[in-house]
């Protein structure tokens, strides 16, 4: 006897599962702007790569003779696939079946995603759209109670916590994400929102009744939102830029924590050396400057542009984080924004430090750090945020640090946080405008000297020689002499001096295996 | 199209580079303002006309606060 009808009814179930929510609820969520799924997976993986778990999952009905009469698909989309390659799992929300809130196929095939990850090792990639439970739980019928999950079963945000310390994890918002969607969203090493995306714990409605405020799900949750509260890292301007940043983001990493970083050929010459490099530093320190230029002039240059990739630009804004490679070796880059509070460590630059210095850690990059710190930010809005214990756990994080750090001191290196942008051992590259001590000599004269400014015939130039004094004890000249960094450099030498260090950094560090970064209790 | 151009940092207004009714470039600064001990510009997003300024010299200036607003093309 032939299978022939039951492979036919595999078909069967294959098409009702690609149908998604139906034909019009597909066109309603095209009217809004917005892919399904099914489209956001092919926009992202290389052509015909998906290779899907769970298609047969859903929620049937059958009628008394036992057939097939009705069948709603599981609303989380969940497989294998190929990026670039590589392979990498894939996830995200149906928002064509319930608004995404999950059905309890999509539940089960939601929940295995980090599982799945987790047993293969390898990148993961959720693309987040719905809603999270709702009252009525995830049934259909209302009349019958839901059967819970029994006592003895893992929590589902155990195997979520474990993916950040195992493998890359990038997630996209590309409409409205709230409840457990959300909180998957920010458990990644990487997420990105689109314009018309919204993040929430809680929608309009449940707000409106608990707190009063009148509120729309984008003035609550939108872009404008979560990228200052550091909640999400990027904005892209379409669903597309969504998932092609995140291609571009693991495109610098490994497949998980026992591997290092790949390696990508580049043409950009090693001993580029940019002209620009030797002027962008203004004599006159009241005068800022662009750091970012200084990063893109040192990395490698590409087909399409700088190797340079940021990330959290909004949030913490006085410092720069991002990867990028240098001779084709993937590394992690901070450095300090004197547009924002002359690059001073806020409260939240801090937390953005400590996180990715962490992250870098955990896949193995190498650091280069760009340093302009003029201090801890002070005043009563910093003391309030708390801003010293979250600069010392920052501190902290850098100092345990396992991966090889380069410093390149272009500016500013004062107070405690300074130490925040040296790692432990750290290869010290002073440009000759850097300048370091204590406190910056504009303020620490007015205070340390004040009596003696105070007593003179002219007190404003009794304070400017005074300044002049210490800003000259302030120079790397006296720092290189007595070997208090590895070498005070030409800045247009930085690109090769740099890619020299990485080779002989990289090849120490690997001579050990990969393995996962723990952390410690920090302060 | 009008643009709302806020400041996103704390300061005190040092100089006007762009008074009401100036034309300006695309990253040209409207105001510098003075934040650190530091001079910030804040810039042009797009080129435009400066229709109005709603900070003087010398005023101090909150995170986020509307500064000018620019008549743009």
């Amino acid at each position: 006897m032939s299978w022939q009808d039951d492979i036919d009814e595999i078909k069967k179930r294959r098409d009702l599962a690609k149908q998604q929510g139906g034909q019009e609820a597909v066109a309603k969520h095209h009217e809004k702007g917005r892919l399904s799924i099914r489209e956001r997976i092919d926009g992202l993986l290389d052509a015909g790569s998906f290779d899907e778990i769970g298609q047969g999952a859903g929620v049937p009905e059958y009628d008394e003779a036992g057939q097939l009469t009705g069948f709603q698909p599981a609303n989380f989309i969940l497989g294998f696939g190929k990026l670039n390659a590589r392979k990498v799992i894939v996830g995200g929300e149906d928002f064509t079946v319930k608004g995404g809130s999950p059905n309890p196929a999509g539940l089960r095939k939601s929940v295995y995603t980090e599982e799945l990850a987790l047993k293969y090792k390898l990148p993961l990639i959720r693309l987040h759209e719905g809603g999270g439970g709702s009252v009525g739980g995830t049934g259909q019928d209302k009349n019958r109670r839901p059967l819970g999950d029994p006592v003895f079963s893992t929590s589902r945000f155990l195997p979520l916590a474990e993916t950040l310390g195992a493998v890359p994890v990038a997630a996209a918002a590309l409409g409205p994400v709230a409840g457990l969607p959300a909180a998957r969203l920010v458990a990644s090493h990487f997420s990105v929102m689109t314009q018309n995306a919204a993040v929430l714990i809680a929608g309009p409605q449940v707000v409106k009744r608990a707190l009063g405020h009148d509120l729309t799900k984008e003035q609550l949750g939108g872009p404008q939102v979560h990228l200052k509260s550091g909640a999400i890292d990027n904005l892209a301007e379409t669903e597309q830029d969504a998932l092609d940043q995140i291609a571009r983001f693991l495109s610098y990493l490994p497949d998980n924590v026992w591997t290092f970083p790949p390696h990508q050929p580049t043409q950009d010459k090693v001993d580029r050396c940019d002209e620009a490099l030797a002027t962008i530093v203004p004599r006159n320190r009241r005068q800022p400057f662009q750091m970012r230029k200084i990063i893109e002039s040192v990395v490698d240059r590409e087909k399409d542009g700088s190797s340079f990739f940021e990330m959290s630009r909004k949030f913490g804004p006085s410092l720069i984080t991002g990867l990028a490679r240098m001779d084709g070796h993937s590394v992690g880059v901070i450095g300090n924004d004197c547009m924002f509070y002359a690059g001073a460590m806020t409260a939240s630059a801090a937390q953005k430090m400590r996180r990715f210095v962490d992250f870098c850690n955990s896949f193995h990059l190498p650091i280069v750090s760009f340093v302009d710190e003029p201090g801890f930010m002070i005043g009563p809005d910093s003391e309030m945020a708390g801003t010293i214990r979250h600069g010392t756990s920052a501190i902290s994080a850098v100092l345990q640090s396992r991966v090889p750090w380069a410093c390149v001191q272009v500016l500013k290196a004062f107070g405690v946080a300074a130490q925040a942008h040296f790692g432990p051992d750290a290869y010290v590259l002073s440009w000759p405008s850097a300048a370091s001590g204590a406190l910056p000599v504009e303020g620490g004269v007015a205070v340390a000297f004040a009596r003696e400014i105070a007593a003179a015939p002219d007190p404003a130039r009794r304070q400017k020689e005074l300044e002049d004094m210490l800003a000259s004890s302030q120079s790397p000249f006296p720092r290189a002499e007595g070997l208090s960094v590895h070498e005070i450099i030409d800045p247009r030498e930085t690109r090769p001096k740099l890619i020299a260090w990485l080779d002989s950094a990289q090849a120490a560090y690997r001579t050990q295996a990969a393995q996962p970064y723990l952390t410690t209790m920090r302060p | 199209m009008r643009i709302k151009i806020n400041s996103e940092i704390a300061g005190q207004v040092w100089k006007i580079t762009a008074p009401q009714g100036t034309s300006i470039g695309a990253d040209e600064p409207i105001i510098i303002l003075e934040s650190m001990k530091m001079e910030i510009p804040i810039l042009a997003p797009k080129a435009g006309v400066v229709l109005e300024l709603h900070v003087g010299e010398e005023d101090m200036v909150a995170e986020g606060q509307w500064i000018a607003t620019l008549e743009s093309a």
